[in-house]
């Protein structure tokens, strides 16, 4: 396992730098700056890329927004964190009371879903709120090093992040020629196609890696504009050479279209160029980890794309 | 008789052209009207025609029927409630309609058949509950109570629907999907049965046309002329509700078509339902695809459901309705 | 003999009401509704994701040695009990005084639009202005309200409508703004977002004492206006053309009265969601215990409004923990059947 790989150099990298131990201090976040204490020992997170953060330095959190569904924290996110966590609801509508109950030393929050309730949470605990709903990808990654700072672990935390960028950089190396196609990552429950635009996480993964994109860019300080709701039509207008689908359902959306001349037609379609991938991996989970399984996901494309 | 035929060309002229435009219209800008008429003439289609024919057409046929469908219930419900205001929206069929379908995506261990039938079946027992509370043993049927009690029941169960919001994201986004009256995946299949109903509605519809009008006159003139009320009140539900739950089924639930469009109509066409009946099918249809239009263009080049944009049309109608309705007919 | 009738002339009327009151049996329901009221809030109080045993409760309450749970106690379930305890009531009030106005038994603030009217305007804000923060909402809300009752005020003006004809066009103008808010929800770039989701459904959700310092004023004050008009409630409740023999401008009193519970309506909306049904479940639950005198409806209709608001908010926290159902959830689950027994056993059709 890479993950471990990396945990014993960050380790070994924590451990120089430990003989002058930062103050973790204050925190500079979206919606100010918090005084945390020095290295918190119980953390509540409001949403998977922050269990991603904590993971990358062996830290296990007390409590978790887990949806109320334990499996929606992967192995790869339990084989460092354990299984011990709290569940503190869902990530919209997290119960208050059980974090209060945790008696935690910080809170993590996200902008996008808990900026409401701000004050309520920091009544509990030092809160620090991030964007990592609305978020892309190198925000993400910026994030990793506030977490890191806020949990005392700095130095463990930027040698990581230093790691994961080589890892990432790696993948880069491997993955010849993306300049060349048009990708497209989707997201199908029953009812719809929701593609993830450029400014998107996953958009700019894919970005990352060199394809290109035939969405039109938008802003991106929305969550909508993240995820634009696809027609048949419309995705004939984007027509990608590779076309990513995270299934929620089974049949989903897109399934429907398996007759349609004009999906047929598509690009990615006539050259058998449509990949599914897991939708929670890709479309949930943000961070470190989550980026290099999407990386890992895309080599295993680009080696089969025709 | 020739201004009523001048009215009926007018319908059909304008209907036709916000028929055609909404097929001109789409996010794809080189697809023409010249497309669909050299897709009859090929065997093999190609792209554009393929978009046309396969995404544009069966979208604006079902944007047509499902107004038409509407349009028909609202009268039939109307008529056999001599209610005015009378229609799936405010007797709660659509919003129990939208309530069947909430449950089985919630819990997909309750659906029976499928998701259509849950739809269906939410529409029927919304509709049935809200005549049974207009008809009391003491007192009789009551218009009033009728809206009334259809207000409650829609009320109730949008109170449900919403709640689904509040749970996980993608479950949300299922349930606004198929609530919001979305008809921009409709495809061919979505059609045909479409096109069953609707003639045999019409058929059906038809040949109650002329009870309809007697029963304008009052259940005790009626009778007196040799027509049975509750058969006729019975027979007028069964249909405008079966009616309602096929656009249900295939578009999700449209609001506010089956309240304007009746209402509409009689102002032009008179009282006879016989001649009401073709015109409330062909201005609900231009509604629907008037609506169908708009929804393509108000956040080009993505798409708002169509059932939201009727909404956003038909509120404002409905208020003006019920400040000029008469306070007799209440 | 003649002694007596001159104390009671010298006595206030309002000395007199009084002390009929404490001596009707009206009196004594109250009281057992404020009991029942204040045994709601301590067990709601106890419950929820963490259940607290009712001595730690009172422990922490007052401040008495032993164990205490200062956090869930004080800062997160106190202060939604409170504005459970405001908005039911508010809402009651609202109901009743409006059930008055317009004569009809299946009126309330949710069936004249006034609620529709505030949820709409308080999505806008949320759409519109982002940054501003939610304690602002309950002002968006009102004005929302407002605007939904000038709208069906001035829409009505001079024709003499029926109290039904009145309820109808509320219930027009609700659609309306329905419709805005199924737009706002659907259409535009939020319908993800957890803020106007979450509060939509009438949810004391994250509610802290900020809320609480930020209507309490308001609220208070509309009531206790509210309560002390109650005696021109029964005036105008013989209907309009008798109320203007007894020397009351019918027409402004409507005004000042509607405008009253608009903003009890609106403000509760604003700080909790559409909270659907209880201003016409409590009106008429109070009307079958003391009678139809407004001067007792109104305070019992209150108690009564809170204790149904109180027991949603605990009930939600109760049944799914640590997932919250919406107190409006439960309330629209009880109110609607309701609303229809209402109907069919309401004699005054």
């Amino acid at each position: 396992m890479s993950i471990k790989k990396y945990l014993t150099s960050a380790v070994a990298l924590a451990m120089v730098g430990m003989a002058s131990l930062v103050n973790a201090g204050e925190i500079t976040h979206e919606l100010g700056v918090t005084n945390v204490p020095d290295a918190p020992k119980r953390i509540i997170v409001l949403e998977f890329s922050f269990i991603d953060a904590l993971a990358s330095v062996g830290v296990s959190p007390v409590g978790i927004a887990d949806d109320k569904k334990r499996d929606r924290v992967i192995p790869a996110y339990t084989d460092v964190i354990g299984n011990e966590w709290v569940s503190v609801g869902t990530r919209k509508t997290p119960s208050l009371e059980i974090m209060a109950s945790l008696n935690p030393d910080l809170i993590i929050a996200d902008k996008t879903r808990h900026s409401a309730v701000y004050e309520a949470l920091s009544e509990i605990a030092p809160t620090i709120v991030l964007d990592s709903l609305s978020g892309n990808y190198p925000e993400s990654v910026e994030q990793m090093s506030i977490i890191g700072k806020a949990i005392g672990k700095s130095e463990q935390m930027e040698a990581r992040v230093a790691a994961h960028k080589a890892t990432m950089k790696d993948y880069i190396a491997q993955m010849k020629n993306t300049g060349n196609y048009v990708a497209q990552f989707g997201v199908t429950n029953k009812t719809g196609l929701f593609l993830h635009s450029p400014v998107s996480y996953n958009g700019s993964l894919l970005e990352l890696f060199g394809f290109k994109s035939n969405m039109v860019k938008t802003n991106g300080d929305t969550y909508d504009e993240n995820y634009v709701e696809t027609s048949l039509e419309q995705l004939s207008v984007v027509n990608p050479d590779i076309l990513i689908l995270g299934k929620y359902a089974d049949p989903a959306h897109t399934d429907s279209w398996a007759e349609e001349p004009l999906f047929k037609q598509l690009t990615a379609v006539k050259n058998g160029n449509v990949y599914n991938i897991t939708a929670h991996n890709w479309s949930r989970l943000r961070g470190m980890l989550a980026a290099e399984l999407t990386a890992a996901d895309l080599l295993e494309i680009m080696k089969k794309v025709k | 008789m020739r201004h009523l035929s001048l009215k009926y060309i007018t319908l059909v002229v304008a209907m036709c052209a916000s028929a055609l435009l909404s097929l001109s219209i789409g996010p794809r800008q080189d697809v023409f009207l010249s497309d669909l008429l050299s897709a009859f003439a090929t065997d093999e289609l190609s792209i554009n025609q393929s978009i046309i024919f396969d995404l544009r057409l069966p979208r604006t046929f079902v944007a047509i029927l499902v107004g038409a469908n509407l349009g028909l219930a609202g009268m039939i419900l109307q008529a056999i409630t001599r209610n005015p205001l009378a229609s799936p929206s405010i007797l709660g069929i659509n919003q129990g309609a939208a309530l069947g379908m909430t449950l089985g995506l919630v819990f997909p261990s309750i659906i029976l058949l499928n998701l259509d039938f849950m739809a269906i079946l939410g529409a029927l027992i919304a509709g049935a509950l809200t005549f049974s509370f207009a008809n009391s043993a003491k007192n009789g049927f009551n218009s009033l109570r009728l809206i009334l009690a259809g207000i409650a029941v829609g009320a109730f169960s949008y109170a449900m629907v919403r709640f689904t919001f509040i749970l996980d994201d993608d479950l949300a986004r299922e349930v606004i999907g198929w609530t919001s009256g979305n008809i921009s995946a409709s495809n061919w299949q979505d059609v045909k049965p479409l096109i069953v109903w609707t003639l045999l509605g019409i058929i059906s519809s038809y040949l109650l046309a002329h009870k309809f009008n007697l029963l304008a006159l009052g259940e005790a003139a009626s009778q007196g002329l040799g027509a049975n009320p509750k058969l006729i009140q019975f027979m007028g539900a069964v249909i405008a509700a079966t009616l309602t739950a096929i656009t249900v089924a295939v578009a999700g639930p449209v609001m506010f078509i089956g309240l304007v469009i009746p209402h509409f109509c009689r102002r032009f066409f008179g009282q006879d339902h016989r001649l009401l009946l073709p015109a409330t099918m062909l201005a609900g249809a231009l509604l629907m695809s008037l609506a169908d239009i708009v929804a393509k263009l108000i956040n080009f080049p993505y798409e708002t459901p169509t059932g939201i944009i009727c909404a956003l049309i038909g509120a404002p109608y409905f208020l003006y309705q019920s400040l000029t309705v008469k306070g007799a007919k209440l | 003999m003649s002694q007596s009738v001159k104390q009671q002339n010298i006595r206030p009327q309002w000395q007199a009401d009084l002390y009929v009151y404490f001596r009707s049996k009206s009196f004594v329901i109250q009281v057992v509704l404020f009991v029942l009221v204040i045994v709601a809030s301590v067990w709601s109080l106890m419950v929820g994701a963490v259940s607290i045993p009712v001595q730690v409760t009172i422990n922490t309450l007052f401040d008495l040695d032993g164990d205490q749970q200062k956090y869930i106690i004080l800062r997160s379930r106190l202060p939604r009990v409170v504005l459970a305890l405001m908005t039911g009531g508010a809402l009651a009030i609202s109901g009743a005084v409006i059930q008055a106005i317009i004569r009809n038994p299946l009126a309330s603030p949710k069936i004249i639009g006034v609620n529709s009217g505030a949820a709409l305007f308080a999505c806008l804000m949320i759409i519109l202005l982002p940054d501003i923060p939610a304690s602002y909402l309950p002002l968006a809300a009102c004005a929302g309200g407002i605007l939904a009752a000038l709208i069906i005020f001035f829409a009505t003006f001079g024709r003499n409508l029926s109290g039904v004809h009145l309820a109808l066009v509320g219930i027009a103008v609700g659609f309306i703004c329905e419709s805005g808010v199924d737009y706002i929800l659907v259409a535009l770039p939020t319908h993800e977002l957890a803020t106007p989701l979450v509060w939509l459904t009438g949810s004391f959700w994250g509610r802290s004492w900020t809320h609480v310092y930020a209507v309490w004023l308001p609220l208070c004050t509309m009531a206790a206006v509210g309560l002390t008009m109650a005696y021109r409630l029964d005036i105008l409740h013989l209907g309009a053309e008798t109320a203007t023999g007894l020397g009351l401008n019918v027409q402004v009193q409507r005004l000042i009265l509607l405008l009253i519970a608009t903003l009890l309506a609106s403000i509760s909306v604003g700080v909790a969601g559409v909270l659907g049904f209880v201003g016409l479940m409590a009106p008429h639950i109070a009307r079958r215990l003391v009678g139809g005198n407004h001067r007792l409806v109104l305070p019992a209709s209150a108690l009564v409004g809170m204790l149904l608001v109180v027991l949603a908010d605990g009930a939600g926290r109760a049944i799914f923990p640590p997932i919250e159902i919406s107190a409006g959830i439960l309330t629209a689950i009880f109110g609607a059947p309701f609303f229809i027994y209402i109907m069919l056993t309401s004699s005054q059709e």
